[in-house]
């Protein structure tokens, strides 16, 4: 089981590279998929999900490339996409029931995956209610819910915990740790806590361009020695956030805590442990350095 | 100065979301049809054996009334979803949010449901010209005398509908399809009522008709008073004369003026019923409230979880084989998809009128209730290929294997099932009389039905095209006889059966094309 992206561009109207020179090769794990807004993951995803077409390049799924056998990837994908709908008349049994027939699951089946999915999704409960009287969060689950009616292999999953309280959360973190087995999990966002708590491996967007791809070890290796704490008076704060980049700050009775990232330590600053989300915004901000350069 | 501005900038905005849609071409190509189909004789206006010679009077009075008649039914159809898509774009809340008052907001909708309007107006008057200029009765083409039944007539009609249309949006119980189906008898029943008391109906259609009556008296005196507006039956008109137009005066104008005034008062009613996009205060809102008031499960989710957040979940995996090509359970599926939602007495009435046609004791009666049998299911027809659009499912259906191959001929299957269910009566006694040609014919019309809905519904992402364009067919073809679009007297006359077979065919190929074009990958 392999995916390969290899040099996949998209140009929208007006000339606009939304994704450039993109390439990757993933095999089973969790795919953390991270990046500001606009940095192209959406249109990643759906050129993956067979939804768009990508201007240059090519996608290939296990030695096959899905611009000549689209439905080979189809058969054996899930995906959850950022912005989609529901049919409001219908129940979650009913829209279950109605996608696992477009995705070509046989009644039975279908009906044991749809009890099994609602009752993971938490859903059991409403199961019979209208899809159009549910909140953000539980049609974000029924979306969930769908995109693993199939089994996927290719589990593409964009922004997928928006509107999800975070009891629901970490139960869906705690999901896509069971499935990230034996198959392919990419998991689109720009909350850095999701991908900290399940990814295997993490590549990161910017600009439509790939930042890095490793895993999360390696990144955090990236930053070990130039994270920083630093205790300043508030009114210093400014000057410090123009020479330095300043991931968090918390006011206290003895100044600003200000978390630095920086390759040499600021005068009378401490060095603490870096996180992945230090990680990030330092390969970010080397990016966006190095474009500018 | 600012309320002026900021009308202008709501129209525009409104205007120009609407103009940029793919559908929208549909819309201008209605138009075209109509300019197309009234300079070829297809739709004439005739008195009697009667018609005007071709001067800047009669076209540009003709293509007000093809407008008034057309674009007024047709069009409410088109405009009919200015507040819905505020809506569902979600645009609505942020304009809720503002110091924006209802009655604003409910005029600059007719506004611009107006402008939509008055831009298929435009397409006819350009057309007007064309006729004149082309026919060659009368090439000395006088502006102002063409196009004043247009800016008299076709923009008051024009008006009135788009205030309607808002005021139907505004009215839960008139949102859907029954408000579709109301409009169209007060349609019918407003120009009815109109010709029989002689007043000024909102389309101005009698002040041009009377108007040609009273010219026609004079020169020929045993003129019988007879006026059409007909499709196809431009061989009846063996004689023409000169008519110079209406006679604008005070009183006319003052009466048209009328019309525009009406169409502010409707829109100003309109803002009394207009919810400002404050679910809670929907009319479905609310029903779905009742429904969890008494459902007490809900409470439970949001405060006892069924399985603990930190739990271990676990998925099984789907055996081998179970994910096939079902293509009988995706038609089901489809089938049920296009059936939900509608209410009890649907069902009921769809029923009693499949009883009727099977019982009704003369072939006559049979082709009546099967006419309204054919109207009844339009907006289950007109989810066809537009539902994914609507609903912005296009990308979980447009990701799964063989969508295109399988799921768009499912949703047409579905849409044969529903005529062929709707019309089954009137088959079934075809059957018994053993007429192979009235079976074929009834099997060619209940083919085109779905095709036309799936090609318009795939190709526009909309109902509206269908709901439009079907109505106006049904009203000219099967309500009025017009040769050619009735589809439900094919055996009549018997080449249509394999032209309508064909085309079926075509607005199949079409849906199928429309829909690729919408796939990244096929």
């Amino acid at each position: 089981m392999k995916l390969l992206i290899e040099g996949v561009g998209k140009k929208y109207g007006g000339g606009k590279w939304a994704l450039k020179d993109f390439s990757l090769e993933l095999s089973p794990g969790v795919l953390g998929f991270l990046g500001p807004n606009g940095a192209g993951k959406t249109t990643l995803m759906s050129i993956l999900a067979t939804v768009t077409r990508a201007s240059e390049g090519r996608v290939v799924w296990d030695g096959t490339d899905i611009s000549s056998d689209p439905d080979k990837l189809r058969s054996v994908l899930g995906y959850l996409p950022q912005d989609f709908g529901v049919y409001p008349n219908l129940n979650a049994v009913e829209f279950l029931e109605y996608l696992a027939a477009v995705k070509g699951l046989d009644a039975a089946a279908s009906r044991r995956r749809i009890d099994e999915l609602l009752n993971l999704v938490n859903l059991n409960d409403v199961r019979k209610r209208p899809l159009g009287g549910y909140s953000g969060g539980m049609k974000q689950r029924v979306g969930i819910a769908q995109a693993l009616l199939n089994d996927p292999q290719l589990l593409i999953v964009d922004e997928p915990t928006a509107g999800l309280d975070p009891e629901e959360r970490v139960r869906f973190r705690n999901l896509l740790s069971d499935l990230s087995g034996q198959r392919i999990v990419i998991l689109s966002t720009h909350i850095v806590s999701d991908v900290e708590a399940t990814a295997t491996d993490i590549a990161l967007i910017a600009q439509g361009r790939l930042v890095a791809h490793a895993s999360p070890e390696d990144l955090l290796r990236e930053v070990e020695g130039k994270v920083w704490e630093w205790v300043l008076p508030s009114s210093e704060l400014n000057a410090a956030k123009q020479r330095y980049l300043v991931s968090n700050t918390s006011r206290r009775s003895d100044g600003v805590h200000a978390r630095v990232l920086a390759a040499q330590a600021p005068d009378g600053a401490a060095a603490v442990a870096p996180t992945l989300e230090d990680a990030y915004l330092y390969c970010l901000s080397n990016h966006r350095a190095g474009a500018a350069a | 100065m600012n309320h002026v501005h900021a009308l202008y900038h709501m129209v525009r905005a409104d205007f120009l979301e609407r103009v940029r849609r793919y559908s929208f071409l549909l819309t201008l190509a209605f138009a075209v049809y109509l300019g197309w189909g009234s300079a070829t004789g297809l739709i004439v206006v005739r008195l009697g054996e009667y018609r005007g010679i071709y001067n800047s009077a009669w076209v540009g009075s003709m293509m007000t009334l093809v407008g008034g008649l057309f674009i007024s039914l047709v069009g409410f159809y088109i405009v009919k979803n200015a507040i819905l898509r505020d809506e569902q774009t979600r645009v609505g809340r942020i304009l809720a949010s503002t110091p924006m008052s209802k009655v604003f907001y409910t005029v600059a909708k007719t506004l611009s449901n107006c402008a939509v309007l008055m831009t298929m107006v435009a397409v006819l008057a350009v057309a007007a010209i064309l006729i004149q200029v082309f026919r060659g009765e009368d090439t000395h083409v006088q502006l102002g005398t063409l196009l004043a039944p247009f800016l008299w007539c076709a923009l008051p009609a024009m008006a009135v509908t788009a205030a309607i249309a808002v005021l139907f949006e505004t009215l839960p119980v008139l949102r859907g399809a029954v408000g579709n189906v109301i409009f169209f008898f007060l349609w019918v029943a407003s120009l009815a009522t109109a010709e029989q008391s002689k007043r000024d109906d909102f389309a101005g259609f009698f002040v041009i008709a009377h108007s040609m009556q009273d010219s026609l008296r004079k020169i020929f005196p045993a003129y019988n008073n007879s006026f059409s507006l007909n499709v196809g039956d431009s061989n009846q008109i063996t004689r023409r004369f000169v008519w110079n137009g209406v006679e604008w005066t005070g009183a006319i104008i003052l009466h048209r003026l009328w019309w525009m005034l009406i169409a502010l008062g409707i829109a100003c009613v309109a803002a009394l019923f207009f919810q400002r996009f404050d679910p809670a205060r929907t009319w479905a809102i609310r029903r779905k409230e009742k429904a969890v008031a008494k459902d007490s499960t809900v409470v439970q989710i949001s405060a006892t979880p069924a399985i603990a957040a930190h739990a271990a979940v676990h998925l099984t995996a789907l055996l081998a084989g179970t994910q096939k090509n079902r293509f009988i359970q995706l038609v089901a599926s489809e089938l049920r998809m296009m059936l939900k939602g509608m209410p009890w007495w649907w069902y009921v009435a769809a029923l009693g009128m499949l009883i009727a046609e099977a019982v009704s004791p003369t072939p006559i009666a049979r082709q009546g209730v099967l006419i309204a049998a054919w109207i009844w299911p339009v907006t289950v027809w007109s989810q066809m290929g537009a539902r994914e659009s609507r609903f912005m499912t296009q990308s979980l259906i447009f990701s799964s294997a063989h969508a295109l191959q399988k799921q768009l001929p499912a949703v047409w299957c579905a849409g044969v099932v529903v005529s062929m269910l709707t019309g089954g009566g009137y088959a079934l006694r075809v059957l018994l009389s053993g007429d192979v040609r009235e079976l074929l014919a009834w099997m060619a019309a209940a083919l085109f039905i779905p095709s036309l809905a799936l090609a318009l519904g795939a190709f526009s992402g909309t109902s509206k095209p269908f709901e439009a364009i079907y109505t106006v067919i049904w009203y000219i073809g099967p309500l009025n006889r017009a040769p050619g679009f009735d589809f439900i007297r094919l055996a009549e006359s018997p080449p249509w059966t394999a032209y309508y077979f064909v085309l079926s065919i075509a607005l199949l190929a079409t849906g199928y094309f429309s829909r690729r074009a919408r796939m990244a990958y096929v």
